[in-house]
């Protein structure tokens, strides 16, 4: 027992085998920085930006995830958690490789349009959300920068984190940065600080509050077209639409096979859950969609979670499927495992995986623009946290219906006054449909907020009260 | 510093109640009445002959037990005290709510208005967060629904003719309160920050019509008043969040600093510029007015502009210092104050950043970060 109330499960020969498999994915990606750039190089660069350090103990992450299962579902994680690790090692290289055509973006401002001008993407937010997962404190230096530069301790600890590595000199200095109005007000605001800081052009795309319907998807469409031509006068990039077809085209791929993903792990007993679900769809339909890596993540994913299914299900004894709502509780990822592993809670889906990206028409650069203004605006979280309430409550219950989810598991992130304006009406709506509905109280990236035992000390009162579970 | 007693107690009155006396004479008249809670609802719309606009306002809440139910102690209190009062009735007999899709505390605002107290006519208008050609035609096809909306509910007229009258009107109240304002730029001026700021609540929270008469005869009595303001100990320019309440700016006089200007959404500046009365196209000058005149750092883009015009705003009202007050849990000035505050302490100009509630508390704590700032200044 670890002291995140986790076990580990003595593996089998079958399991060391895939172990290693993914553990030799992990290493080998790593293994590229310093056989690219040199190894002199990448301790200058770990010394300058030590958030690098926390990403090389990225195997952290994998053993959690892999050592507290077994079987193929052990197999999946391990293989989705290394192929996600070896996806950030991409971004990395190319972060220190093309710092001349390196374009940060904003996390709910998906970079295919980066890519289809030939540019760098680097999302900006990416080390807040995955540090954390390696190492729960991480942001916590970065948080503190940004508060005595004056920030509220309000404001969401995410950008917060953000603009404490802008703050910090810690953020590669990029050519432009291109952001938006999402996925709040003080995400949005935080990139005034960015744009201070980094002393580079920026572009804001704006994202109307009414987004479903045709008259938004043309207003942004014709936001995407300026910031094209935008991009095109501040950076060495042109768009070369054949080349965006393809990045279209590969996203759709992707797409295809998570929504097959999603259609089984509707099923019962779920034959998938964890991380190597939201990390899968964080890291290739977020950070970097459109690439090959992607549409290889999830064709092998759908895989293993046939094989999965036809196996009988992912977790042993699963007695419980739950939505986790909002972002996952990125200082404590290892609420997943522990809830599988102590009441066989399967948390099955949160708000940032909850797909439900259009295909992209990719007949004409218009068709292209207009499916990828309705990806941007219907994008995980952007769609919660910018429309109307329905936005939030219609996609929660939907999901619930099709997951069939005997609860919710509100991740309450104390600085998302969007969703935290919205709990008193989340309970009600909750109890007229006779959904349980847990709203942990935490920070998204500050265990002193409230410690990752805390989080566990609210779910296992909940899971015995109102559930009335006994432990496995 | 004292505060001149040439403003009759009858302004002081209209500002008291969430809904005063004039209001409820207009609806005993048989008037509609519209709520509205940001600057970004352009007043002549709900200004046309049968309704007329109500900027929402919570003078005298004392708590928000009720709305933190709901909208939790994380947002900001200029949303929980307005959601507190309306829970407690205190807006009922408004004919409908007007939202804007201004900042998230105000959009959940009206989520949960709707969703608890929904009265018969509800709207929120999505406004962008860019100015240009693109924002203000969105913007024109946002108030071109809403006109329609209204008339269709209201049996009201909001044409073209009807817009324009308003229109009219409005820049008849705006320049009133200009000629006001520029009373407070010379040097014994004949009223304090907190007393004009009375006067410009008084106007955003009574009908139009009502209250233009009563500020132009105030206004010819000021400008030949002897009686002014010499004893104060700087000039102040107030920036940042929604100020709507006369007794925040009056416990800062209370120290000897003369609010010259305030440069807020409930303030003088930028807002009261007119509205274009060219060009026979009322909704497009009223998108062109709310985008170009309403310096929240909810837009994008915007900041250079809005830090220069505070700099600019220093010259204009000839203030020696700048106070900041931000709302707390308000984002958009959470994050962007510290940056203002470098920008002015480049130009070297005096600055004291508070950070407030809407209901007024700790006043003493208020004097004295006020009377330090005074003093850091040398006055």
């Amino acid at each position: 027992m670890s002291i995140f109330d986790i076990k580990r499960i003595k593996p089998t020969v079958a399991d060391l085998k895939t172990d290693l498999a993914s553990h030799g994915r992990l290493v080998s990606s790593l293994a590229k920085l310093p056989l690219r750039h040199g190894p002199l190089f990448l301790l200058e660069k770990a010394r300058r930006y030590p958030w690098l350090r926390t990403l090389m103990a990225a195997n952290m992450l994998l053993e959690m995830s892999v050592r507290t299962r077994t079987g193929a579902y052990r197999e999946a994680s391990g293989f989705g958690v290394s192929h996600v690790a070896a996806g950030i090692g991409e971004l990395v290289d190319n972060l220190f490789a093309k710092p001349e055509t390196t374009v940060i973006h904003e996390d709910l401002v998906p970079p295919e349009i980066l890519y289809g001008m030939g540019l760098n993407p680097w999302m900006a937010e990416l080390l807040g959300i995955i540090a954390p997962l390696i190492r729960s404190e991480f942001a916590e230096t970065y948080i503190d920068a940004a508060e005595s530069e004056g920030t509220p301790p309000d404001i969401c600890s995410l950008p917060k984190c953000t603009m404490g590595i802008a703050l910090k000199g810690e953020m590669p200095k990029p050519k432009a940065i291109l952001t938006s109005n999402m996925p709040c007000d003080g995400g949005m605001s935080s990139y005034s600080v960015l744009e201070r800081e980094l002393k580079v052009p920026t572009f804001r795309l704006d994202i109307p509050y009414n987004f479903y319907g045709e008259r938004a998807v043309r207003f942004f469409a014709g936001e995407l077209k300026r910031a094209i031509a935008w991009l095109e006068e501040h950076t060495p990039g042109r768009m070369d639409w054949d080349r965006m077809r393809q990045v279209c085209e590969l996203r759709n791929k992707a797409q295809e096979y998570q929504m097959e993903v999603w259609d089984l792990v509707a099923k019962k007993p779920a034959p998938m859950a964890g991380e190597a679900l939201y990390l899968g769809h964080m890291m290739y339909s977020v950070a970097m969609p459109g690439r090959e890596r992607g549409v290889e993540y999830w064709r092998e994913m759908l895989s293993r979670t046939k094989k999965i299914a036809a196996a009988g299900g992912a977790l042993p004894d699963e007695r419980y499927r739950c939505a986790l709502w909002n972002p996952p509780t990125l200082i404590y990822p290892e609420l997943f495992v522990w809830a599988e592993q102590k009441y066989g809670v399967a948390l099955l889906m949160d708000m940032i995986s909850y797909n439900r990206h259009p295909y992209i028409d990719t007949k004409s650069p218009d068709t292209m623009l207009e499916g990828l203004a309705r990806v941007v605006m219907e994008g995980p979280m952007a769609r919660h946290t910018r429309g109307p309430s329905e936005n939030f409550f219609s996609d929660l219950f939907a999901l619930c219906e099709r997951f069939s989810m005997d609860m919710i598991w509100m991740a309450g992130h104390i600085g998302c006054k969007n969703t935290m304006a919205l709990n008193g009406m989340f309970r009600e709506k909750c109890r007229e449909r006779g959904i349980p509905l847990l709203i942990i109280n935490y920070d998204l990236s500050d265990t002193r907020v409230v410690s990752p035992a805390e989080i566990r000390k609210q779910a296992e009162a909940f899971m015995e009260t109102v559930m009335k579970a006994t432990p496995l | 510093m004292k505060q001149p007693a040439g403003i009759p107690t009858f302004f002081k009155n209209l500002v008291e109640e969430p809904l005063n006396a004039l209001v409820e004479k207009a609806q005993d008249a048989g008037q509609r009445s519209i709520g509205y809670t940001c600057s970004y609802v352009p007043r002549p719309l709900l200004d046309v002959e049968g309704i007329f606009g109500v900027r929402l306002r919570a003078p005298g809440v004392s708590g928000t037990p009720m709305s933190d139910t709901y909208l939790s102690n994380v947002i900001c209190s200029v949303t929980r005290s307005i959601m507190e009062l309306a829970l407690e009735g205190a807006f009922s007999s408004l004919g409908g709510w007007v939202f804007a899709s201004s900042c998230d505390h105000m959009r959940r605002l009206y989520d949960n208005l709707d969703y608890l107290e929904p009265l018969d006519f509800v709207h929120i208008l999505d406004v962008p967060h860019k100015r240009g050609e693109a924002a203000t035609a969105w913007m024109k096809e946002e108030l071109e629904m809403l006109a329609e909306k209204l008339a269709e509910h209201f049996g009201v007229d909001t044409g073209k003719e009807a817009l324009a009258r308003s229109i009219k009107e409005h820049n008849r109240l705006l320049a009133i309160l200009r000629d006001l304002d520029k009373l407070r730029r010379l040097d014994a001026p004949p009223l304090s920050g907190a007393q004009y700021q009375m006067l410009m609540v008084a106007a955003t929270s009574s009908p139009r019509d009502a209250i233009i008469g009563p500020l132009e005869n105030l206004y010819k009595e000021l400008a030949s008043s002897t009686d002014g303001i010499d004893d104060y100990r700087a000039r102040l320019l107030l920036a940042g969040s929604n100020c709507d309440d006369p007794g925040y700016i009056r416990v800062i006089e209370s120290t000897g600093g003369l609010v010259v200007g305030d440069r807020t959404c409930t303030g003088s500046i930028p807002a009261l510029q007119p509205v274009s009365e060219e060009g026979g196209d009322p909704l497009l000058a009223l998108a062109r007015h709310s985008l170009d005149n309403i310096s929240c750092p909810r837009m994008m883009e915007e900041f250079d502009a809005r830090a220069r015009e505070i700099l600019e705003a220093v010259k204009l009202t000839r203030a020696d210092g700048v106070v900041l007050e931000t709302m707390k849990f308000c984002d958009t000035w959470g994050v962007e104050a510290s940056p203002f505050v470098s920008v002015l302490r480049e130009q070297g100009i005096p600055v004291l950043r508070l950070e407030r509630e809407y209901a007024m508390s700790s006043e003493g704590q208020l004097q004295t970060r006020v009377q330090a700032f005074l003093e850091s200044m040398g006055r």
